[in-house]
């Protein structure tokens, strides 16, 4: 007598028919062996189910809510970084009309307009890469999503002192208040691309 | 009923974004959800790993959860993924034929028969997720294939071989007739 297969064993506990049910069942009625070997099926699953609950060893629920929180805090930044963008090129294109109407570009101190779109550069090179990056993605421990944090909160008052200032009416006095933020803008997504990255390829990412 | 749930009014405030109510719901399932990461993952680092992914899309993702089936049900579909994503980031090696060899050859002695625990323990990756995911946690062959990216005969397939292994390494073999 050819006994079933556990293949055959499992399809009987599947919801539905499958082909061959039948016979199997058929066999089943008629062999003990079969039917024992069903019964040891069963009873295995049972004690799989009844295994142990395995619980955590500590608790988990601040790298979670710091994850969680910086987040939140960096999709307000992007929000935040568009407006700024907005803002930025908005400024660009008066930036590229103003020769037109008012041929003296150079401000006072030194400070022009060169640098600042330099530092703005530097500060949309430096969006891209953690963009790529992608930490919203990413596993992070609660220390460098702390960190993170403290440096995305840090971005979003800039980002809030630079739309401020350039919605202010045009003065040169301004400019160099505007090329700090921008600098101080750019040092900080600097240190929030060494927080996500260099702690990436520490852990081999 | 549901083994694990939360109150209507939690739930609400949690899709709201509030953070206690957040935690609540953490609170709830945290156990269970680790439960089912630590019998797929072969480390407990792993299994944290896998609850706080879960739990990170949980709150990211809540205000869409659409209360068509049990709240209990959607966590547990997160973490499942996150757990098969876990295992398939970590390209565990697939160590059946050496666990098979290395597993003691069967005796009538009771004593060297292993207990479920350690057969779980010695089964590959693939085929303890597919035994959990299916025999414990009720998710069908359909299911567990779509999570795979498999298909239902692979997850069928895995099933018997982990049944044929279990049972030889517990000591339930019986002499064929």
């Amino acid at each position: 007598m050819t006994h079933l297969t556990i293949d055959q064993l499992l399809a009987l506990r599947e919801p539905g028919s499958e082909p061959g049910q039948a016979e199997a069942r058929a066999h089943l009625d008629a062999c003990p062996a079969c039917s024992a070997e069903l019964d040891r099926l069963h009873q295995r699953v049972a004690r799989l189910r009844a295994l142990p609950t395995l619980r955590p060893a500590h608790d988990m629920w601040a790298v979670v809510d710091a994850r969680r929180r910086a987040d939140r805090r960096a999709r307000q930044l992007r929000r935040a970084s568009v407006v700024t963008l907005g803002l930025a090129a908005s400024l660009g294109a008066v930036a590229l009309v103003r020769p037109l109407v008012a041929p003296s570009v150079r401000n006072d101190g030194g400070v022009t307009e060169a640098a600042i779109a330099e530092a703005r550069e530097q500060s949309a090179s430096l969006e891209q890469m953690l963009h790529a990056y992608d930490p919203d993605a990413r596993m992070v421990s609660g220390r460098t999503a702390g960190v993170a944090q403290v440096l995305e909160d840090r971005i979003a008052q800039v980002d809030q002192r630079l739309q401020t200032v350039d919605l202010a009416p045009a003065q040169p006095a301004r400019n160099q208040e505007r090329l700090d933020l921008w600098r101080q803008r750019v040092g900080l997504l600097d240190a929030l691309v060494d927080v996500h990255v260099t702690r990436a390829s520490s852990v081999g990412f | 009923m549901e083994p694990f749930s939360v109150a209507d009014a939690v739930l609400a405030d949690a899709r709201a974004g509030d953070a206690a109510a957040l935690e609540a719901v953490f609170r709830a399932f945290e156990v269970p959800v680790y439960n089912l990461a630590r019998r797929i993952c072969r480390t407990t680092e792993d299994a944290e790993d896998v609850v706080q992914e879960t739990f990170f899309e949980v709150c990211r993702s809540i205000g869409r959860y659409r209360g068509d089936g049990s709240l209990w049900g959607w966590v547990r579909t997160i973490a499942s993924s996150k757990a098969l994503m876990k295992l398939r980031r970590n390209k565990y090696r697939d160590t059946d034929e050496l666990h098979e060899h290395a597993a003691p050859a069967r005796r009538e002695d009771t004593a060297l028969r292993m207990d479920l625990e350690a057969a779980l323990e010695r089964l590959s990756e693939t085929s303890r997720a597919v035994v959990w995911l299916h025999d414990v946690e009720g998710y069908t062959h359909d299911e567990i294939a779509g999570m795979m990216g498999r298909t239902p005969s692979f997850s069928k397939s895995q099933l018997a071989r982990a049944h044929a292994r279990l049972r030889r390494w517990l000591g339930e073999e019986v002499p064929a007739a």
